[in-house]
């Protein structure tokens, strides 16, 4: 009886012991350079991955091998950024990582990740904002294998009817500044009496930064100093002042709604909506809605083009013992070849020229549009350690706006929140 | 003696698991919070972590957000503990008596409480929804307005104290319900003798010899009522305008967001020090109680 305790006793600390440890190792025991990232093995994603990383080794047979790991990320973002934190915390970092646009700077500033400039020898057909996404202090550290956009989706049949003649609506080559689209968003309201556009306003995340930023740098307004130090008098200056005013008016003349019905395009709830690759996608499914996409507004003042970017990018991580493999490794992932099979997978916007000029005969006009707007006028997230409180501000800043009864003065609330990003960008 | 002592083995090696655990999960991290509270440790350094006294402390008085989520908790809690313990007691008094389908009632009221709050907070924020949700549609037929519940930064906390009175409720009902059925049936024969008509049934009997029930639900509301991120994590996101941001969801986003460990660290000692100022008040009011 004792020694069943006993035993018992034993196999419950050794369950607890096993538990806490893990199976790390399981894959870096050989010379391969290891790679991890946030998707799953399931999607279209992961499997074009693999794909690369089988050719890869195909090709550097008996010279270099690699080998993937799939960790999913939640929703939010957890999970693999978890793994990667407690990786770094037990030095067990993988060789190849990737990370979101945003993390950059601070993956970068803290020597997590090595400059990859001299492994790279397609740098020049990157879209530059791939290279202002994977910059930090003048050296890449991470590159983009894949782009995002953004666009305004329009039914087409409730723009016909209200009046609207499609051929004269905004193109990329002449776009519409905010007043025009204001003026589209009135008839819109007028002539079915409820909001006419959903801008994502109910989705308090990195949604409102990525997708409202655009608007203060074709306002030629900024968050933060170029040095990255400070946002006084740049986030609270009078191009600031006019781009969140925009944002305000959109809800305060009834154009847009904070709490927008879910799928409200998809079902002809609104006949305006912003929405990117993504979006296209979701469509399929509603085969009813016949819409087009028209770029983004652009600031009267200054008439410039500039619409949402980003996502993820592989980098090389600074402890690795196998640089030279690594080195390959990441310029083998970002060949026109191997991003053209990422790209077309995902059914997201090329990160290269090259791969634009792969793919556009194999895609929708809609994802065509995207990626010339893209290719024309995207604007990286700004390039900050201090990124997450900074994007977070942004985003309540967004949100805060549109709250026009509470917030009627532009002006003071965005002198508030400049205290707070000068305070994050101060730690 | 021997087998004295040889019992204390098993009885401590009985211990060991839980106490590893605990241990490991529970004391060590509460250790390391307090002193990477007085270090400036950024997730992505850890090797850079320096000792900076008291710096942390001197920051987070001076933070509005974490000044306005100490304001929004106690909103939060000044309104949910009276609505959550007084329905509570509300469904034990109505389960309490002997009636068909009791079980019935019972599985229903609980039912919230086995459910995941994730899961809760999302059914809630389909039924709260302005335009399609099932409280608005019923307000609008009854020639209500619609209300922006989550949306409008007077509402969203208040309704977040609804949906978690609701959803707690359930589990203070069963322990009041255990305590109503600890009253002996003599007292309440005496009360009948002496002729009490049901009011004074309840308000100089029922609640008088509930009262040890009572402070330990308030104790346990309480305690968990201040840990509340969940629900406004999901529904809210924290805003509009940062009514509904909490300390605990505060110390997530700095900690794991925005990777500033110690500062995170720091406040989670200052809001464990709230904490345990409060339960100590209340755990004297307990005592004295029992003096009596």
């Amino acid at each position: 009886m004792k020694k069943l305790l006993l035993c018992l006793i034993i196999a419950m600390l050794f369950t607890v012991i096993t538990a806490c440890g893990g199976d790390e190792e399981a894959s870096s025991d050989s010379d391969a350079v290891s790679v991890w990232v946030h998707t799953s093995k399931e999607t279209p994603e992961g499997k074009a991955m693999q794909t690369i990383i089988d050719r890869f080794n195909k090709k550097y047979d008996g010279e270099y091998s690699a080998a993937i790991e799939f960790i999913p990320r939640s929703g939010s973002g957890g999970g693999y950024e978890d793994k990667i934190n407690a990786a770094l915390t037990t030095n067990t970092l993988p060789d190849i990582l990737t990370l979101d646009g945003p993390n950059t700077a601070a993956y970068a500033d803290a020597g997590m990740i090595a400059p990859i400039d001299e492994y790279l020898t397609n740098k020049d057909d990157l879209l530059p904002s791939i290279i202002e996404q994977g910059t930090y202090e003048g050296k890449m550290y991470a590159v983009g294998y894949s782009e995002s956009g953004v666009g305004i989706f329009y039914n087409k049949k409730m723009l016909k009817e209200a009046g609207v003649d499609l051929a004269t609506l905004s193109t990329i080559d002449n776009p519409w500044d905010w007043n025009q689209f204001m003026e589209l968003n009135q008839t819109l309201v007028d002539t079915f009496d409820k909001p006419a556009i959903d801008m994502g306003f109910d989705d308090q995340s990195e949604w409102l930064m990525y997708a409202f930023s655009p608007f203060l740098w074709s306002q030629g307004g900024s968050i933060v100093s170029e040095d990255g130090t400070s946002a006084s008098g740049v986030f609270n200056d009078e191009n600031a002042v006019k781009a969140f005013t925009f944002i305000q008016n959109m809800v305060k003349k009834g154009y847009a709604t904070i709490t927008p019905v879910e799928k409200g395009f998809h079902t002809g709830e609104y006949p305006l909506k912003f929405g990117g690759s993504w979006t296209i996608t979701e469509l399929e499914e509603y085969p009813d809605i016949e819409y087009g996409i028209m770029p983004y507004p652009t600031s009267p003042d200054t008439g410039e083009l500039v619409s949402p970017s980003g996502s993820w990018q592989y980098a090389m991580s600074a402890t690795t013992d196998k640089k030279e493999a690594a080195g390959k490794l990441i310029d083998f992932l970002v060949s026109t070849e191997s991003l053209t099979e990422i790209t077309l997978a995902n059914s997201v916007l090329p990160a290269a020229y090259s791969v634009i000029e792969e793919v556009q005969d194999k895609v929708s006009p809609e994802l065509n549009f995207l990626i010339e707007q893209n290719s024309k006028s995207a604007h990286a997230r700004p390039v900050l350690p201090a990124y997450p409180q900074v994007s977070r501000v942004f985003q309540q800043t967004v949100s805060d706006a549109t709250y026009y009864k509470e917030n009627s003065d532009i002006q003071k609330l965005l002198d508030n929140k400049v205290e707070q990003i000068n305070k994050a960008l101060s730690k | 003696m021997n087998t004295n002592k040889r019992e204390n083995i098993a009885a401590y090696s009985f211990l060991t698991p839980a106490f590893v655990l605990l241990g490991l999960f529970l004391i060590i991290p509460s250790i390391l919070a307090i002193y990477y509270a007085f270090t400036d440790y950024y997730l992505l350094t850890p090797d850079k972590r320096q000792f900076i006294g008291i710096g942390n402390f001197i920051e987070i008085f001076k933070d509005p957000i974490f000044l306005q989520s100490l304001k929004n908790i106690i909103i939060f809690v000044v309104f949910v503990i009276p609505i959550q313990v007084g329905t509570a007691l509300g469904l034990a008094l109505l389960i309490n008596k002997q009636r068909k389908g009791n079980m019935l009632f019972k599985v229903a009221y609980f039912s919230p409480v086995v459910l995941s709050l994730v899961v809760i907070s999302v059914l809630w924020l389909y039924l709260l929804n302005p335009s399609e949700g099932l409280i608005n549609t019923i307000l609008v037929n009854i020639g209500l307005d619609p209300q922006p519940f989550l949306s409008s930064p007077d509402q969203a906390m208040l309704t977040i104290v609804l949906v978690s009175a609701w959803q707690g409720a359930g589990y203070q009902m069963l322990i009041f319900l255990a305590g109503l059925q600890n009253i002996p049936s003599s007292v309440y024969e005496a009360g009948k003798i002496d002729g009490v008509n049901k009011w004074q049934n309840f308000f100089h009997i029922t609640l008088p010899l509930l009262k040890p029930t009572s402070i330990l639900i308030m104790i346990t509301t309480l305690i968990s009522a201040f840990k509340l991120i969940i629900q406004p994590m999901v529904m809210t996101q924290g805003g509009p305008m940062n009514s509904t941001i909490t300390p605990v969801y505060y110390i997530y986003q700095t900690g794991f967001s925005d990777r500033l460990i110690g500062y995170s660290s720091a406040m989670t000692v200052v809001f464990g020090i709230v904490i345990g100022i409060i339960t100590l008040i209340q755990h004297k009011a307990t005592k004295e109680d029992e003096t009596q």
